[in-house]
């Protein structure tokens, strides 16, 4: 039927912008997968309300689903589309899990191109395919370079080195048995095998932006009591949520809602109000605002127009640096009410009235600005590239801790290179393809070799 | 003038390892061959050390058996000793190695070329080619005497402008003693190849009496040998013992009266020598311009490079059973005589060692590879191959896996078949093809194991089952052998089947082998069946596993291996390639959009996109 051994997964549908996500699968798996996921068996064409659930058996979101069986699909074999509820968190769980279950994610065009090669479609339609893969590829490779020249390429760099090193040891005892090598010393190598361990970890771990797509902009409301911080929450949010009182300190614990705004997600966390009165239970609800800020990607500082400016603490006011703080002048339909306030000149200030709307769009405009500076490439390629990245790691840490296992019983020195060339194939998936040349270099470089 | 004026199917230009294979593999093919030779006394000679096989290499040996060529059983039956390298570590690394007897092996491979049917061999220096509107048609030889053919296989080794040194003395040549093919390489130059240098040594050769081994250490061989040809498929007819009558008289029963080896090492003293010699080193002083090979450095690039290491091993090696002449393994040097005398005798069990022939390093023309088709066929010239150390490689075995592939695919040509081209992840012979042409080489290339993404299918013993297909499809071997072969496989498959479904007390046969070792039980019977697929089931059934997830990988490469890209392409006006990839391409003509995939620089949208215009060309021709 297919012409494909592979299954194919992607995001069909841009981040962020629309309530709906739409994940793709094509291939021969598709049929297997629904089996696996949904736990009943694909009805062609039929559209079915199901629980997503994850390879431990969670549910990550309740969706639609509709199983295609080929040749009467888009792509010509059987696939699968999945809707799920347009947060971009959920739909990049949903492609993670996916690929781990073994699917590949989709290079630029490759739906489209499958769907030509399925089918016979003219030169016309086949140079329009093209010209697609081509745009595509372009925008997904400047996305892709742009990472690789930052922090990610750097330690993918140290990481790659470090392991053909690794690898290099085990090879110079295959390759060159009858060489005057010093005695083989596995501990080396299973030294250099956790120190790659390590940096895949901690690459995986921070790998900030990806985590800012996952989760979304951390941005912390924070402001005195009563200020309007719970309005303002509920006016992006566009529900009521938060308990919005008359009463100060209302909010105690954390409230936090995800908003799509642009091509950008944040996640917002209202926060109980600053300077309580000593002695009040706000003060327990104190510690965890400073905790939460501190992990802050942006601050909403809300002001009432109508009261003095406020004084912040100063464990506080050390986070507030101008580019990550947006100073929000609130209550401004209140009548001789001023526009701004002498709070912290560099940042961004914008004036609005929470209770009527006044403002907000402006207030979104300047979410969006600040979240275009701190990661300038989003979109699907970006977050295509993502779960590949995350992907690739967590595949190099599969092997390696496979070699990790045969070094600790002593295996041949083939499974051990086996495992530790498959950990190096994954992380040249980031990088780019890494040529035996340079484990040769490496070896060469440690080991004297030749008669 | 045309001597013989007859038109010759293939003409195979020198007689070393390519060489050989090539004029065999196309004569077998029932093609007219003529095999011209600068001397046809050094037919097959071994320039550097008297072995063949070792890691990788062993295997190499193993496949050029399977397809039909000369070295394995030249090998077997000159052999004075044999050694498995790596077995204590798992089949797929494990590689025959063997020392020969360096005459014998000549004089066995000559009488073989002198006694196949279609082939002459004839002795003249080839001085350039003739060529006519792009196409090779024959060949000029010093003895003004020019020769015709359908298509040439160039295999002229080191010889191409070959000068040696030895400090600051200089020789022309391909090897010491041998002369140097000098006005060659102006036809390549006109014809458009390219031509660039490299450069290689050899060690000093001693007397063997000379020698005190009492100070030296003994290296056996093997008292099971491993030998190279399987000569459990061959016809009878094609294996020589001595009791064996008929025409092939040279050579012995293989494996028998071994010799041994010796081991030394430097000293404190030799590291001074050269030390303080350094200045003088042909290497040293800058009158090499070649780029030597990083794993086979010179004595002095070992003390430069790893000067903390304080001795080297050596080894020495017999050249023969009638000589008594030894070859230094690890003393590969291009320092003046007199200083590698003071060196040669500062080594425990050479202090009185006499010098019969010198160390020296030889710079020569190679022609960068990726100027061939995969077919090993020129893309400049037509019908024009390149086969051995010209296409920038080093060793016996290389040589001679090249000579074989362009032997055959010289014969190809001729008669408009398809070409024999062998995959990556079917052999090692595939591995070094497609690395030369697709990524060529800055250095004397050589074949390591590692340069294999599927080493663990290459097990040596499994090399005749992986090439069967190429075997039979191109009736490279007798069909009672490629009968035998199938017999083979058959009973193979038919043991892992049983293996992995039968029981043993409860547990499959498979999983005790597995969990528990080769030496768990196995089905009645499994011990009477022949060592040679008993070894081959145990290594599938130990394996399993990583055969099965080599296997897949190989099947979706397969994939793009698969899709042939029209030689006339026209990759400029291909929508949607980037310009720089398309001009790559344009030079580079891959052969398929796997091979494509290879080259630096082009990334999987531009072969997306090839993929989406051959297969539309394609549809669009499919149509009425
Ligand atoms: C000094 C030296 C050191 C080496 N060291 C090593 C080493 O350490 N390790 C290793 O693996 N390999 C080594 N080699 C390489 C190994 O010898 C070669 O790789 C192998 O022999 C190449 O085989 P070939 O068939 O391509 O060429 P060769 O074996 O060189 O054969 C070329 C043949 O062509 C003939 N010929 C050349 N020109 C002409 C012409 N114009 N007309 C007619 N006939 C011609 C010659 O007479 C010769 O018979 C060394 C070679 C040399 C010379
Ligand atoms: N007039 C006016 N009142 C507001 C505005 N925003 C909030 N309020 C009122 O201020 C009080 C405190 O609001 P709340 O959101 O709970 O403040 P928080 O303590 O900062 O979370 C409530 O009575 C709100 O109705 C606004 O923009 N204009
Ligand atoms: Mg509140």
């Amino acid at each position: 039927m297919s012409r494909y051994l592979d299954t194919i997964a992607a995001l069909a549908t841009p981040v962020g912008t629309s309530a709906i996500a739409l994940v793709r699968v094509s291939g021969p798996d598709s049929a297997q997968l629904v089996t696996d996921i949904f736990g009943e068996a694909p009805a062609p064409r039929l559209a079915r309300h199901a629980d997503y659930r994850d390879r431990q058996g969670l549910v990550l979101d309740d969706v639609l689903f509709t199983f295609f069986a080929g040749p009467a699909s888009y792509t010509g074999e059987d696939s699968l589309e999945i809707s799920c509820h347009g947060n971009p968190y959920i739909a990049q769980r949903l492609v993670e899990d996916l690929l781990s279950r073994g699917c590949r994610s989709a290079e630029p065009g490759e739906f489209t191109q499958r769907a030509f090669l399925q089918g016979q479609i003219d030169l016309a339609q086949a140079e329009a395919v093209m010209d697609l893969i081509h745009a595509r590829s372009e925008r997904a490779l400047a996305a892709a370079n742009r990472q690789l020249r930052g922090a990610l390429g750097q330690q993918m760099t140290g990481l790659i080195d470090e392991l053909l090193i690794a690898l290099a040891r085990v090879e110079a005892y295959i390759d060159f048995p009858d060489e005057d090598l010093p005695a083989e010393d596995r501990k080396i190598v299973e030294n250099q095998i956790a120190n790659v361990l390590r940096g895949t970890d901690r690459l995986l771990a921070t790998r900030h932006y990806g985590e800012v797509l996952r989760h979304g902009i951390k941005t912390v409301i924070i402001g005195e009591p009563n200020a309007g911080k719970s309005s303002l929450l509920n006016r992006l949010v566009g529900k009521e949520r938060a308990i919005v009182s008359p009463e100060p300190g209302t909010t105690r614990d954390f409230i936090e809602e995800v908003i799509n705004l642009g091509p950008h997600c944040f996640r917002l966390i209202d926060t109980a109000g600053l300077n309580p009165k000593p002695g009040a239970i706000e003060e327990l609800g104190m510690g965890k605002t400073y905790e939460i800020a501190a992990e802050a990607d942006f601050f909403l500082v809300v002001l009432d127009a109508t009261s003095p400016t406020p004084l912040f603490d100063i464990r506080l006011s050390d986070l507030l640096s101008p580019d990550r703080v947006i100073v929000v002048v609130n209550k401004i339909d209140q009548p001789g009410s001023p526009s701004t306030l002498e709070f912290l000149p560099p940042a961004r200030s914008v004036a609005v009235s929470a209770k009527t709307g006044l403002g907000l769009e402006d207030l979104r405009s300047a979410l969006i600005g600040l979240a275009d500076g701190l990661a300038p490439h989003t979109g699907d390629d970006a977050i295509a590239i993502n779960a590949r990245h995350a992907h690739a790691l967590n595949q190099a840490k599969a092997d390696l801790a496979s070699a990790q296992l045969k070094l600790g019983e002593n295996a041949a020195s083939e499974l051990v290179a086996s495992d530790l060339r498959g950990a190096l194939a994954a992380l040249g998936e980031i990088s780019g393809r890494i040529d035996n040349e340079r484990m040769l270099d490496a070896l060469f470089a440690n080991f004297c070799i030749g008669k | 003038m045309v001597y013989n004026s007859k038109l010759f199917d293939v003409i195979v230009c020198g007689a070393g390892h390519a060489g050989v294979e090539a004029a065999l593999a196309a004569s077998r093919m029932g093609a007219s061959t003529l095999l011209l030779t600068g001397n046809i006394d050094t037919i097959a000679q071994m320039s550097c050390n008297p072995a063949i096989g070792g890691q990788a290499k062993g295997q190499m040996v193993r496949e050029i058996d399977a397809l039909g060529g000369e070295m394995a059983i030249n090998t077997d039956v000159t052999g004075i000793q044999f050694r498995l390298l790596n077995e204590s570590k798992g089949a797929a690394v494990q590689s025959p190695r063997a020392q020969c007897d360096k005459k014998a092996y000549q004089f066995r491979l000559k009488h073989t070329l002198e006694l196949q049917a279609n082939l002459q061999i004839f002795q003249a220096t080839v001085t350039g080619l003739i060529f006519t509107s792009g196409k090779v048609i024959g060949c000029r030889t010093n003895l003004d005497l020019d020769f015709m053919g359908k298509t040439v296989v160039v295999t002229t080794g080191t010889f191409l402008r070959g000068l040696m040194h030895i400090g600051q003395n200089k020789n022309e040549g391909g090897r010491l003693g041998d002369f140097s093919a000098k006005t060659l390489s102006n036809s390549f130059l006109e014809a458009g190849i390219e031509l660039q240098r490299l450069k290689t040594g050899t060690p000093p050769r001693l007397l063997g009496r000379s020698l005190d081994f009492g100070k030296m250490q003994e290296q056996k061989g093997d008292t099971q040998p491993t030998l190279f040809a399987f000569h459990d498929t061959r016809d009878p007819q094609d294996l020589f013992h001595v009791e064996q009558t008929g025409e092939r008289r040279l050579g012995w029963k293989p494996g028998f009266e071994q010799v041994s080896c010796w081991m030394t090492h430097t000293t404190a003293e030799t590291a001074d020598i050269v030390r303080r010699n350094l200045n003088k080193s042909a290497m040293y002083s800058g009158e090499i311009e070649g780029v030597g090979p990083r794993y086979c450095p010179s004595i002095e690039d070992k003390f430069v490079r790893f000067a903390d290491k304080p001795r080297h091993l050596l080894f020495l090696e017999p050249e023969g059973r009638s000589t008594n002449e030894f070859y230094v393994n690890g003393l590969s040097t291009s320092l003046p005589f007199d200083v590698q005398v003071e060196m040669v005798h500062s080594i425990p069990g050479l202090e009185k060692s006499v010098l019969l022939r010198p160390a020296y390093a030889v710079e020569y023309d190679f022609a960068p590879p990726t100027q061939l088709y995969p077919s090993l066929e020129s893309k400049k010239v037509e019908n024009l191959f390149f086969a051995g150390q010209i296409n920038g490689t080093s060793g016996y075995e290389e040589a001679a896996a090249q000579g074989l592939v362009a032997g055959i695919n010289a014969v190809q040509k001729g008669r408009a078949g398809e070409p024999l081209i062998i995959k990556r992840h079917e052999s090692y012979i595939g591995v070094l093809i497609d690395d030369l042409v697709t990524k060529g080489t800055n250095e004397p290339y050589r074949m390591f194991t590692s340069r294999a993404e599927h080493r663990l299918l290459f097990n040596h013993g499994s090399a005749e089952l992986r090439l069967l297909h190429h075997a039979r499809a191109l009736n490279l071997l007798s069909p009672q052998r490629i009968a035998r072969v199938e017999a083979k496989k058959n009973s193979i498959n038919t043991w892992i089947k049983r293996i992995e479904t039968e029981r043993v007390a409860g547990h499959i046969f498979g999983d005790r082998i597995r969990s528990q070792g080769v030496d768990s039980p196995t089905p009645n019977s499994f011990d009477l069946v022949p060592p040679e697929v008993r070894q081959e089931v145990l290594y599938n059934v130990l394996y399993k596993g990583y055969i099965e997830r080599e296997r897949r990988h190989v099947l979706k490469l397969e994939q793009t291996e698969k899709i042939k890209i029209p030689a006339d392409l026209d990759y400029s006006s291909v929508r949607g390639l980037r310009r720089e990839c398309a001009q790559k391409l344009a030079a580079f003509k891959p052969y398929t959009l796997g091979q494509a995939s290879r080259i630096s620089g082009i990334n999987p949208a531009d072969i997306s996109v090839l993929l989406v215009l051959i297969e539309s060309t394609r549809a669009g021709q499919g149509r009425p």
